[in-house]
């Protein structure tokens, strides 16, 4: 379970987290919704050890991330895709899961296993031996999101994991979040703008405000918040 | 002619492979780490002392030598990260900072190398039977066709570790995407500063072929190595570990048969000549970052 207790972040003068509190029980999915400059990718950056925060406190499973590094962060069992894809371009698909899986101790037999086993999920498996810049758009976010779960992830941070996707690769992502709770057994924090993706996918919605949590509920208490209403969706 | 060509044909590849490993170095230290090693040559030259004194000292043949100055180098690479490079690469220019920061170290490593060595050109004493083979009427110095196939050993084992090894290709990862390798959960600092003891000791290994292959050394060459090894990188491309291969090859094959038909000062200005065109017609090299693959 992620535990976010009182975060705050401030850049200089800057309050971007003004002392955020959530939860994110396992196997579950938690939306998080906000205008641009809300401070979700902020927060996530500091969940991921991106960014240190300024106070508060964050752990997963009782471990506290606070002033981890993205790398022990990742050890820790946290994945994290973002907006834009951060692939190794030059490396074949197969390449970059295998770097994911790098400190794991595991033979070549298991990690081309595991790696073909995430590439068939996200249906990239025939282009296994392609070169990753040569994949559309979508198609990098699909293997940057294989890329994390080959590692079996506690938890997930999807940074607007729809922005940019053609829809057949939505619907496809769409599938592979949905499952993810049950089959792989971590949790989920899905951070976007397509409003009916949040609202079908997550378990509980956080709504963002200018660095506060302005609502949170699940899709239907958070369609009928008048904050939210007025704040995001209009009259 | 014909022979005269051949001859020089031969000698570019066989000094272009000793260029192409000052290359190798240097270039998987700037692609890794982003980082000007201005200071490149000097551990050449250092690399060259080690065999002498290894060789003076303990009676060890050059050959003998390498691994022993491969492991010094790279733990006082390993070293030397943690205590100059690694708030270097924190800079927000990293390029600019460490250019001024090596140039500086270059400078401080060749004076301590006078003061503790003197100005004296020192010769390893090695040798091989016979001195020399021929085919046909191609002459070829055995001591060149050994520096020849170890240069080619060294960067056959590093090639093998960067695309074949799972720490080369984390390597690889961070020469595209530095930020991406943390998020999958590699320490770059670590991983950094192996890559720095790499470097070095590699260059450790460069000085004593080059040691071999030329007539002496002294503490005031280190600069044109590092000269060199960066007309190699940027003919190659810059940050492309293998690309510089390829530099030093045609950098090699242009110094070498240019010196059949002029004196050896024209034959290095027709390399600098092959460096500008090659910046003006493609400027991120013959295996640009953008290629890199």
């Amino acid at each position: 379970m992620l535990k976010v207790d009182q975060l705050v972040k401030t850049f200089g003068g800057m309050t971007a987290l003004a002392g955020i509190s959530l939860t994110v029980p396992d196997r579950s999915i938690l939306g998080v919704l906000g205008m641009n400059g809300s401070g979700k990718t902020t927060m996530l950056n500091c969940i991921n050890g991106i960014y240190e925060a300024t106070s508060g406190e964050i752990s997963l499973d009782g471990v506290s991330l606070i002033g981890k590094a993205p790398h022990a962060v990742f050890t820790e069992g946290v994945g994290r895709t973002f907006q834009v894809p951060r692939i190794f371009p030059q490396m074949s698909l197969l390449e970059n899961l295998a770097v994911a899986l790098l400190n794991k101790g595991l033979s070549n037999a298991q990690v081309a296993e595991i790696s073909a086993h995430w590439l068939n999920k996200v249906e990239l498996y025939r282009l296994r031996h392609n070169y990753a810049e040569e994949l559309s758009g979508g198609q990098q976010k699909l293997l940057e999101l294989a890329r994390i779960m080959v590692a079996n992830p506690k938890l997930v941070l999807l940074d607007e994991p729809f922005a940019g996707v053609n829809p057949s690769l939505a619907l496809l992502l769409i599938g592979i979040i949905r499952e993810m709770p049950q089959e792989v057994g971590c949790s989920v924090m899905l951070v976007s703008h397509d409003l009916t993706s949040v609202y079908e996918l997550s378990d509980n919605i956080l709504v963002m405000h200018e660095g506060h949590v302005l609502a949170e509920g699940n899709a239907e208490a958070i369609q009928k918040n008048p904050d939210v209403i007025e704040a995001y969706l209009g009259a | 002619m014909n022979e005269l060509l051949l001859q020089g044909l031969v000698n570019g590849i066989v000094v272009g492979l000793i260029y192409a490993l000052i290359g190798v170095s240097l270039n998987v230290i700037f692609g890794v780490l982003r980082v000007v090693n201005f200071a490149h040559g000097e551990f050449i030259v250092l690399g060259a002392y080690g065999a002498y004194f290894a060789q003076q000292l303990l009676g060890l043949s050059p050959l003998l030598a390498m691994p022993l100055v491969f492991l010094v180098f790279g733990l006082l690479g390993y070293g030397l990260y943690f205590l100059l490079v690694q708030r270097l690469s924190r800079s927000n220019d990293p390029e600019h900072a460490s250019l001024l920061v090596m140039f500086g170290l270059s400078l401080v490593l060749g004076a301590l190398m006078l003061l503790a060595f003197e100005a004296d050109s020192r010769s390893l004493n090695f040798s091989l039977e016979p001195p020399f083979l021929m085919f046909g009427n191609v002459i070829l110095p055995t001591t060149k066709l050994l520096g020849l196939a170890v240069s080619v050993v060294i960067t056959g084992c590093l090639a093998y570790f960067l695309y074949r090894t799972m720490p080369g290709k984390a390597l690889r990862a961070i020469i595209m995407n530095r930020d991406a390798i943390q998020i999958v959960g590699v320490d770059l600092n670590h991983l950094s500063a192996l890559t720095f003891g790499l470097g070095l000791g590699l260059a450790g290994i460069t000085g004593i072929i080059v040691s071999m292959i030329f007539p002496s050394f002294s503490p005031f060459i280190g600069q044109d190595y590092t000269l060199i090894g960066f007309i190699v990188i940027v003919l190659g491309g810059l940050g492309h570990p293998i690309g510089a291969v390829a530099g030093g090859i045609l950098f090699g094959l242009a110094e070498q048969t240019a010196m059949v038909f002029f004196s050896g000062t024209v034959a290095m200005l027709l390399g600098f000549v092959l460096l500008i065109a090659v910046i003006l017609i493609r400027p991120a090299g013959l295996f640009g970052v953008q290629n890199l693959r």
